[in-house]
């Protein structure tokens, strides 16, 4: 009995001091540092000069390619210049892609880049948490000359110190005619009963978002918490109605296409790249917002130097005319429109490429967001997204 | 009990009596005939053996009994019922199966219970318990099958399927699996609970020994036809196939010439010596035959000395192999024309062992012996083991 | 690490019968393995998602989340989206339910009738398996296209009326992006854990079984019910279990079948780990879930009383 006792006793003892291992295990293995930087302090030797490479992130197809005769923009570059372009597509997702480097970038160490290209609102969370270091102005003159006016000072660079964008695009909204009348606005989206259960919005809270504060009369690059509420209420009215038939990145095109969805909000590369007649992407009337994917020089790149002058090559109104030619997004570029005379007279008034002055003085962005208003927006807009 | 014989009496007609009969019954398949035109009268009441070799398709009779398999072709009637196509769960037909097929997820006495729980029967605690008491297994009342031993779960077997007092039990080797000892204590317990209750039990075994021991009638099967049928004595004493004799204990079959009939006899040349058949024993009446007789019914001396109570006797046998079991001793004994016959001596003390190498004379009294038709094979039925 | 649970019971005399001590520590050597199989797999990541669950919520991922003990989270997690979990248990519940049904009758066929073609149809149970499950989820999309046959063929038979009035869908008759949908993709998508070991324990019953309670006066449904299923008793719990543990976690099918209004747990899990960033909710909604599910499985398993079958 006592030895039982006694042994009893010990097992219960060993819990014990298990159960304190285990707490000690939650409180010091696994806690998440902070990972905020300062750019000057993360500066690595640049090589440019002696090592003539750079090394590039990018999204999947979003640069044309040797074909034949025609030499593309990035071989073009490697001769005028000598310098080697690794460039890699392994950008698919902005937040998959903050995942990648958080660990490197967050911890002052190389992420083994030079360059990569991320949306807005991700490009504004790195170069916040200083990430990214800024561009020198004096070797990058032809994107501060020829930047259009539209994408020259967002609310998180407003001087475009850091970042340059890659390609442009508008998030607007798109039908299929063969389906459904004409569509014309946003609000129709929200209201329309023939639209019922077949409209589909964007998981970009930004793009998303930002018609809702439109429809508020709101300005998405400078709104109060008292309109994001009301424009919230109203999202989750319409949702509550069962209007939308779901919050989707690119896969609305296919449903949008099959006529399960009838319209839906949309970018204007997916349905420009979509090659479906019945697709029609429109500008709605209560305005467009406007997005970019932006360059960024990382923290310890190596090669700032040449990343540097890759960006201002692809300022080059030519080199701008060449690239939109292949992927149908709006060029950032001031004066490629000229230049595309010469590369496909065809896209010269392509609107999806070089939308119109009145297109673009309707265009908006969306306000910069610090850390904590990013988290409570995201979450008042995942409620109704993933509710 | 009351209330299970109303579901199975009420359809009985009051006269006639509940046999059951097989009629031209068949079955085969594919490419193989398992029964052949079977006929047979089990008597209400009787215990049944049916014997034969392994696959010689006596579990197919009875499957087709139980309405587990379809026959091909004839009849199947419970007195004046016809049963061939009814469904197995409609008939008043039990079976205990070879490998007892006890439900695993049940206690003892759910599965003992779950006959008359089928058909409806309330209370059946008392039943139950009654018929656990039967087969003495009160204690195990509680236990799942594979908590038992295999003698267990035999009487289990049995008990589930007598509470439901079918007419017609079909045992299919219950007892195969089971000890020697345990064997012959089943086989004194399932006579006993058969006349206790009364019911026709059609047990199938292919234990020569247990058949002759149990049944009141044996039917021996080979090759899917009924070879004989009758009470176990007279089927031992005076078979009629080769087979038969040979499957049924052991016999001795000499090649013999037959004479003819003379009175009460029919009187054969046995290698040159003479010999005498009762006519009731013969089933050969011309030509060449078969001379059987049992071993234990052949008398042996030394060359010369008298037999006691001598019958036919054939001289100049040379005794090769002589083996002692107890009781009595079995010899092999050489004849002039090159055949080895069995002789079982009781051993009385008369006279003292033969050894091998003597000189004998054998002999045997005509009414033991048989005869039968040569064109059947004399080791027809000899198990090889 | 192998090498040496291998050779170490490979030699029983020398080791074993001098010294208790040697044997003692070759039992140690040969769990091993699965020690840390269970530490790397499993205990690390769980109690690297618990923590995470007691972080202080003001944390952020830039800023980096510390170990709190701030068990409030779990309180929020719950209040905000006790909806959301609800709804997962409930869809899992009836996927489960309808792949027991479809899975038995599946598995029944291909036990006891299929003969020579077993083991084809089993290949055919598998064969989903040998695409992605993201495709498997979208081809859906396009069968159950509102323009498509199967809705209109449903319409014409009034099984969306019929839908709708059970809560399944809504009113506009169609199939995708309702409830049905999100519940028939989990279902389909799950339907080989449950056929799978179904078929394995109807397979092992013994006919004999079956035909003995037909001759104990059963009939085939009696029989089905007293005999069959019981003893499939164990396929069922493994069944179910397999079943509605994955499918109350999934998230793809309500993403891709579903809309706005038929998130499940999963999505929100998903969400507040990728877009929000918030661990903490993240870990708490993760771990409730999992107490979720182990309190209903502990519940099933007891009361299905599996533990007393052979
Ligand atoms: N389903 C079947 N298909 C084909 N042949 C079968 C089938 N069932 C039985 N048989 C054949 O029928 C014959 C009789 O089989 P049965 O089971 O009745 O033999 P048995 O007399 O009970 O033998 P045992 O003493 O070994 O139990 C055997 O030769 C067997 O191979
Ligand atoms: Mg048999």
């Amino acid at each position: 009995m006592a030895e039982l006792e006694r042994r009893t006793l010990l097992k219960g003892s060993v819990g014990v001091a298990a159960l304190g291992a285990s707490a000690a295990a939650l409180k010091w293995g696994f806690n998440t540092p902070d990972r905020k930087q300062n750019p000057a302090d993360c500066q690595a030797k640049d090589v440019s000069a002696t090592d003539k490479r750079l090394i590039f992130s990018n999204w999947p197809e979003y640069i044309d390619e040797d074909d034949k005769k025609y030499v593309s923009t990035l071989t073009q570059f490697e001769k005028d210049t000598g310098i080697k372009v690794d460039y890699t597509a392994d950008v698919n997702d902005n937040n998959e892609f903050f995942a990648k480097v958080a660990n490197q970038l967050g911890s002052c160490s190389s992420s083994k880049r030079d360059l990569f290209a991320l949306t807005d609102w991700m490009a504004a969370k790195m170069i916040q948490v200083g990430w990214i270091q800024k561009l020198d102005a004096s070797k990058v003159p032809n994107l501060h000359a020829n930047i259009i006016d539209s994408l020259k000072s967002p609310g998180w660079d407003k001087k475009r110190e850091y970042s340059a964008p890659w390609q442009s695009g508008l998030t607007g909204i798109a039908y299929n005619k063969k389906k459904v009348g004409e569509v014309k606005s946003f609000s129709e989206l929200l209201t329309r009963k023939d639209l019922k259960g077949r409209v589909t919005l964007l998981t970009e809270m930004r793009d998303t978002m930002g018609f809702m504060l439109l429809l508020e009369g709101a300005d998405p690059s400078n709104f109060t918490d008292a309109q994001w509420q009301k424009a919230m209420e109203r999202l989750k009215k319409a949702d509550g109605d069962g209007q939308f038939r779901a919050f989707t990145g690119n896969d609305y095109v296919q449903d949008l296409a099959s006529g399960n969805v009838l319209a839906a909000e949309a970018w204007s590369g997916d349905i420009a790249n979509a090659g479906d007649d019945n697709l029609v992407w429109i500008p709605p009337e209560e305005g467009i917002m406007i997005w970019a994917d932006n360059m960024l020089i990382p923290n310890l790149a190596t090669h700032k130097d040449n990343a540097e002058e890759w960006i201002n090559y692809y300022y080059e109104p030519e080199v701008g005319a060449k690239l939109a030619n292949y992927n149908s997004y709006i060029c950032p570029v001031k004066g490629a429109q000229e230049a595309m005379e010469k590369v496909n007279p065809e896209n010269v008034h392509n609107e999806l490429i070089f939308p119109t002055e009145k297109t673009l003085s309707q265009t908006h962005g969306f306000m910069a967001l610090d850390e904590a208003k990013s988290r409570t927006y995201e979450g008042d807009f995942s409620s109704v997204t993933a509710s | 009990m009351s209330q299970l014989h109303e579901s199975t009496t009420t359809d009985r007609p009051a006269s006639g009596s509940r046999d059951l009969r097989l009629s031209g019954l068949t079955k085969e398949y594919a490419a193989f005939t398992a029964v052949k035109s079977l006929d047979l009268v089990m008597p209400q009441g009787s215990f049944f053996a049916l014997l034969g070799p392994s696959g010689c398709g006596k579990t197919t009779t009875l499957r087709m009994v139980a309405g587990l398999e379809t026959p091909t072709s004839g009849a199947i009637h419970l007195g004046d019922t016809e049963i061939t196509y009814a469904k197995p769960y409609k008939r008043p037909v039990n079976t205990v199966f070879q490998n007892y097929a006890l439900f695993p997820h049940l206690n003892i006495s759910k599965n003992v219970a779950f006959g008359l729980e089928r058909r409806g029967v309330k209370n059946v605690g008392q039943q139950v318990a009654d018929m656990l008491e039967l087969v003495e297994l009160t204690s195990q009342a509680h236990k799942k099958p594979a908590q038992m031993s295999g003698g267990q779960q035999q009487r289990v077997a049995l008990a589930r399927a007598l509470i439901n007092q079918p007419e017609v039990l079909l045992l299919d080797e219950p007892l195969g699996a089971l000890d020697l000892k345990l064997r012959r204590g089943m086989q004194l317990e399932l006579k006993r609970i058969q006349t206790e209750v009364g019911l026709t039990f059609v047990h199938v075994t292919h234990d020569q020994e247990e058949a002759m021991t149990m049944a009141d009638t044996i039917a021996v099967m080979n090759q899917g036809v009924i070879e004989q049928m009758g009470a176990p004595n007279d089927l031992y004493e005076n078979p009629k196939t080769t087979f038969v004799a040979n499957f049924l204990g052991q016999s001795n079959l000499i090649e013999a010439e037959i004479q003819g009939r003379e009175g009460g006899q029919v009187k054969v040349r046995v290698q040159g010596a003479l010999a005498s058949i009762p006519t009731e024993r013969a089933h050969s009446e011309s030509g060449k035959g078969w001379l059987g007789i049992r071993p234990e019914k052949v008398l042996i001396a030394e060359a010369g000395h008298p037999i006691d109570a001598p019958g036919d006797v054939i001289t100049g046998g040379f005794i090769t192999d002589v083996s002692f079991v107890g009781v009595s001793t079995q010899y092999m004994v050489k004849m002039p024309w090159g055949q080895e016959l069995m002789v079982f001596e009781q051993n009385t003390g008369a006279r003292r062992m033969l050894p091998v190498g003597t000189k004998v004379d054998v002999s045997w009294r005509p009414e033991y012996a048989f005869l039968l038709d040569a064109s059947q094979d004399a080791k027809a039925g000899i198990e090889e083991d | 690490m192998t090498s040496t649970a291998g050779i170490a019971p490979a030699n029983p005399h020398d080791s074993a019968a001098p010294a208790p001590r040697g044997r003692k520590l070759t039992g140690y050597w040969l769990i091993l393995p699965a020690a840390l199989w269970l530490g790397v797999f499993f205990v690390i990541p769980f109690y690297s998602l618990v923590s995470s669950s007691l972080f202080d919520p003001n944390g952020s991922v830039l800023t980096g989340y510390n170990m709190t003990w701030h068990f409030a989270n779990y309180v929020d997690a719950i209040n905000d989206y006790k909806g959301q979990l609800w709804r997962s248990i409930w869809y899992a519940g009836l996927a489960t339910l309808a792949c027991l049904v479809i899975g038995y009758v599946l598995a029944y066929a291909i036990a006891f009738k299929a003969g020579r073609w077993k083991n084809l149809m089993l290949v055919l149970v598998i064969a989903p398996f040998f695409t992605s499950f993201l495709l498997r989820t979208l081809s859906w999309k396009l069968i159950l296209a509102d323009d498509g046959w199967v809705v209109g063929f449903a319409q014409t038979i009034h099984l969306t009326n019929l839908l709708n009035f059970i809560g399944l869908t809504g009113t506009d008759d169609r199939l995708l992006a309702t409830p049905f949908a999100v519940i028939a993709g989990l279902t389909y998508n799950f339907l080989p854990f449950m056929v799978l070991p179904l078929y394995a324990s109807l397979e092992k019953i013994d006919v004999r079984l079956i035909e003995a309670s037909s001759d104990l006066y059963a009939s085939p449904m009696r029989g089905f019910f007293k005999v069959t299923f019981p003893l499939s008793l164990p396929g069922v719990v493994a069944g179910t279990l397999l079943t509605f543990i994955p499918a109350a976690g999934d998230y793809i099918n309500a993403t891709l079948l579903g809309n706005t209004n038929t998130k499940m747990v999963g999505n929100v899990i998903q969400s507040l780990f990728t877009t929000q960033g918030d661990y903490a909710a993240a870990g708490a909604l993760s771990v409730t879930l999992m107490a979720i599910i182990v309190g209903l499985v502990l519940i099933y398993v007891r009361t299905s009383g599996t533990e007393d079958l052979v």
